[in-house]
């Protein structure tokens, strides 16, 4: 196997390499966060601090308006947070794009 | 329902579609090909992400670079690396041939 | 193995702990297991009125896989132990 990146043989190198960096974390239930990572494990329960949580909400009022109904977002500030990782989707280090 | 005894395998059905000719057999085979590759990953939930398959583990964890995401047919998001946890993954189809 | 020690060195702080169903309740943590279950004491229901049958509740254990996230006291975690651990974890798992 030849991996064309920098030294990343197995999906969690991804995830090692962003350890103290910003992260962009998708959940279950429309869901997402962006801290601080400082610790995961196997199951990617993640501790991450200077966390901000958005959530999406799709406004029922313009629900009709096939599918794209807007979407209400609710957006708080957590100091250091454990997060569970059974609703973890998506996992993306800092926008090297 | 009018036919009480089971019909023999493959006598009402069209025969299985031949697998692709650029890959032999098995699944691993398969995901063995395709990295390194341009991906589609479907995941349960309906979206899709497009994007090249850095590499995968045995819990279909994928890491994926320049990836692309897609709802129903809009790009909502773009991602340099990505990691898609496993148990969140319908299929992984190749986009390019391997 | 590693996310247990974190929230054993946590035991007697206050905690938040968020549930799927969106209940949140801060309580003191008393002790936790592998699975991640916890047991609180002193507990408060953050939105009291939405969840009037748990005012007289006390203390309460939570299986751990209905928690979505844990609040932390941001004071007492070692941001660089815990990220020197987690490379150590991650080292072990594939060396295997």
């Amino acid at each position: 196997m030849d991996p064309s990146t920098t030294g990343i043989q197995e999906p969690f190198d991804l995830i090692r390499l962003s350890l103290s960096e910003r992260v962009f974390v998708k959940l279950r239930g429309d869901r997402e966060l962006t801290g601080i990572l400082h610790a995961y494990d196997g199951h990617m329960n993640l501790i991450l601090s200077d966390v901000e949580e958005t959530i999406m909400m799709v406004d029922p009022v313009d629900e009709n308006f096939e599918g794209q109904g807007t979407v209400k977002v609710a957006k708080r500030k957590m100091e250091m947070l454990f997060v569970r990782g059974d609703g973890v989707i998506l996992v993306s280090p800092p926008s090297r794009t | 329902m009018d036919e009480s005894t089971p019909p023999p395998p493959d006598h009402n059905s069209s025969p299985p579609p031949p697998p692709p000719v650029t890959v032999s057999g098995s699944p691993t085979d398969f995901l063995k090909g395709v990295v390194g590759k341009r991906v589609i990953v479907r995941l349960t939930s309906g979206v899709d992400y497009r994007g090249i398959l850095s590499c995968l583990d045995g819990y279909m964890n994928i890491a994926l670079e320049q990836t692309e995401e897609h709802v129903n047919g809009f790009t909502t998001n773009r991602y340099g690396d990505a990691f898609i946890r496993g148990n969140n993954v319908l299929y992984i189809s190749a986009a390019e041939p391997i | 193995m590693l996310i247990f020690s974190v929230f054993k060195t946590l035991t007697d702080q206050r905690v938040t702990v968020e549930l799927k169903n969106d209940l949140s309740i801060s309580g003191v943590l008393k002790s936790v297991d592998q699975f991640l279950n916890i047991r609180l004491d002193s507990i408060k229901v953050l939105d009291e009125t939405r969840h009037p049958h748990m005012m007289a509740v006390k203390n309460c254990f939570i299986r751990g896989s209905v928690v979505r996230y844990v609040q932390l006291p941001a004071e007492h975690v070692d941001t660089q132990l815990l990220e020197d651990a987690t490379r150590r974890e991650a080292a072990n798992q594939t060396r295997r």
